[in-house]
C-alpha cells in the first residue's frame, strides 16, 4: 500500500477539497430537486388538465434524458441561445432537473400507499382538498418514499462525477482521478482512493436513510 | 381496483367548482402557451431558426449517421446488459452463499461497483488501465464498466426477488430430495424473476443512459455521433435538442415496457 501511502502526501489535501466539493454539489442539488418534485406532485394533483399534461412530459423528460446529454445541452447548446449559466450552476441544475423528475415519481407512489378513505374522510370532516393534500396525504406520502429518496440520493452523489466533464475550477473526485492518471502512474492508487471515498459517503447515507425510515415509517 | 386519490380529492365537483377549474385550466393553457412562444422567440431571436440549422436534417444521411450512432448505443448496452444479468447471478450466488469466506468478499465487490460512479470505472478503463498494459477496445472501454457497475445492482435485485420467494417452496423443494442447485434454478429462481422484471427492464434505461458517456472513449455511439455532426454543420442547439429527444424517447419506451411487464400476469 506503499502507492497510497505516497499518493495522500501529495495529494491529500486535493482529496479533501474533491470529496467535500463533491458532497457540497450532492447537497445543492438533492435538496432543491427534492423541494421541486414535491412541489411538481402537488400541482399534478390538482384538476387542471393542461397543467397535468405538461408536468406529465417535465418528469418523463427528465426521468429519461442522460444526465450527460442534458448537462452538455445546457453548457454547449444554452449559450447559443443568449442563456449563459456558470459551469458549477449548470452541474447543479441539471443534477436538480432529474432529481425532481425521479422525486415526482416516487411521491407518485407514496401518494398510492394513502388509503381513499382517508381522503373521503377528511372530504367529511370539511377539509378543503388543498388542506388534505398538506395535511394528510403528503405527511403519510413523504413517510413511504424515505427509501427510494435514500437510493436516489446516493445517485444524485454518484452523479456528481458529472461535474468531471466541465472545466470547474475545484475538482471534484472523479475528476481529481482522471486528472492524476493524466499527469502520473499512480492512477489505480487515486481510484483506490475516489472509490473508498464513493462507497463511504454511499454507505453513510444509506445507513441514515435506513435509520430514518425505522424512525417514520408508517406500520400498515 | 379503487378510484385515483386525485379523483376523490377533486371528484364531483359543484357547477361553480367546474367553472373555476375551466377558468383555471384556461389560464394555465395560456401561460404554457406563452411559456412555449417565450421560448421559440429566443431560437428565432438567437438565429437557431435559420434554415441553414435545420436543412440538414432533410438529407438521409445525417439520419443514417444519427442511426449508425443509436445502434452504437443499443449494441452496447445489450452487451453490458447481457455482463449485468450473467454477473449478476454470479455475484448473487455468492452473496447468498453459507459459507462466510465466500459470502464477504462478494458482499465487498458488490458494495464496490455499486457504490462508485459508472463514469469513474470508465476513466479507469480508458486513463489508468493503458499505462499498466492492459488496453481495451474503446467498445470495451464503455461497455465493461457500464456492465460491471449494473451486474452489482442487479444482484441486489435478483436478491430481492429471492428474498421475496415464500421459504416454504424451498423447504419443500428440498423434502422432495431435490439439490441446492436443483432448488434454486428450478423452484426459487424462476419465481423471483416474476417479481422483479419490471425492476429488471428498468435498469436497462439506466445502462442506455450510462452509454452516453461513449463520447469520452470516442466509442461511435448516439452521442459521439452528434458531436461529429456538430463539427461538420455548426448547428449546436438543433443536434442536441434531436439527440436528447431520441434518447428520451428509447428510454420512454422501455420504461413504458416495464410498467406493462408491472401488471399482474397471473
Amino acid at each position: 500500500m506503499g502507492g497510497v501511502s505516497s499518493l495522500l502526501a501529495d495529494y491529500g489535501p486535493a482529496f479533501g477539497q474533491a470529496l467535500l466539493l463533491t458532497w457540497k454539489l450532492t447537497l445543492l442539488s438533492f435538496v432543491p430537486g427534492f423541494l421541486l418534485g414535491i412541489v411538481v406532485t402537488v400541482l399534478r394533483l390538482l384538476p387542471l388538465p393542461p397543467l397535468r399534461f405538461v408536468l406529465t412530459a417535465y418528469v418523463e423528460i427528465f426521468r429519461n434524458i442522460p444526465s450527460v446529454a442534458l448537462l452538455i445541452f445546457i453548457v454547449f447548446a444554452l449559450p447559443d441561445l443568449n442563456v449563459l449559466i456558470d459551469y458549477e450552476p449548470s452541474v447543479i441544475l441539471t443534477l436538480t432537473l432529474v432529481c425532481s423528475a425521479f422525486t415526482a415519481d416516487y411521491l407518485r407512489s407514496g401518494i398510492n400507499t394513502v388509503g381513499g378513505g382517508q381522503v373521503e374522510a377528511a372530504l367529511a370532516l370539511g377539509m378543503r382538498p388543498l388542506r388534505i393534500i398538506s395535511a394528510v396525504v403528503m405527511p403519510q406520502a413523504l413517510r413511504a418514499v424515505v427509501q427510494p429518496m435514500t437510493s436516489l440520493l446516493i445517485a444524485v452523489m454518484l452523479s456528481t462525477s458529472l461535474a468531471s466533464q466541465v472545466p470547474l475550477p475545484g475538482r471534484d473526485l472523479t475528476a481529481l482521478v482522471s486528472k492524476i492518471a493524466t499527469d502520473s502512474a499512480a492512477g489505480i492508487a487515486a481510484f483506490a482512493v475516489a472509490a473508498a471515498l464513493y462507497v463511504a459517503t454511499g454507505l453513510l447515507i444509506a445507513w441514515a436513510g435506513a435509520t430514518l425510515d425505522k424512525k417514520v415509517r408508517i406500520l400498515r | 381496483m379503487s378510484r385515483p386519490l386525485e379523483d376523490i380529492l377533486f371528484g364531483d365537483p359543484s357547477p361553480r367548482a367546474q367553472a373555476v377549474n375551466r377558468a383555471l385550466s384556461v389560464f394555465a393553457a395560456a401561460l404554457l402557451i406563452l411559456l412555449a412562444a417565450g421560448i421559440v422567440f429566443r431560437f428565432h431571436a438567437a438565429g437557431q431558426l435559420d434554415a441553414r440549422f435545420w436543412r440538414f436534417f432533410a438529407l438521409p444521411t445525417t439520419w443514417a449517421f444519427l442511426g449508425k450512432g443509436l445502434l452504437g448505443t443499443l449494441q452496447s448496452a445489450a452487451m453490458a446488459a447481457v455482463i449485468a444479468l450473467g454477473l449478476g447471478l454470479v455475484l448473487l450466488q455468492g452473496r447468498l452463499a453459507r459459507l462466510r469466506i465466500v459470502r464477504w468478499p462478494s458482499i465487498a465487490v458488490i458494495e464496490f461497483l455499486r457504490g462508485t460512479p459508472t463514469l469513474l470505472l470508465i476513466y479507469v478503463c480508458f486513463l489508468v488501465l493503458p499505462p499498466v498494459g492492459i488496453k481495451l477496445s474503446t467498445y470495451w472501454m464503455l461497455t465493461l464498466p457500464v456492465g460491471l457497475s449494473t451486474a452489482a445492482v442487479v444482484a441486489e435485485v435478483y436478491r430481492a426477488g429471492v428474498l421475496a420467494v415464500p421459504r416454504g417452496q424451498t423447504d419443500a423443494a428440498r423434502s422432495l430430495g431435490m439439490t441446492d442447485i436443483q432448488v434454486f434454478f428450478a423452484i426459487v429462481f424462476p419465481q423471483a424473476l416474476r417479481y422483479i422484471v419490471p425492476a429488471l427492464v428498468a435498469q436497462l434505461v439506466i445502462v442506455v443512459k450510462d452509454t452516453t458517456f461513449g463520447y469520452i472513449v470516442t466509442y461511435g455511439e448516439l452521442m459521439q455521433n452528434a458531436k461529429v455532426l456538430i463539427a461538420n454543420y455548426h448547428a449546436l442547439v438543433p443536434v442536441y435538442l434531436v439527440v436528447a429527444l431520441l434518447y428520451c424517447l428509447v428510454n420512454y419506451v422501455i420504461s413504458r415496457a416495464s410498467k406493462r411487464l408491472g401488471r399482474p400476469v397471473y
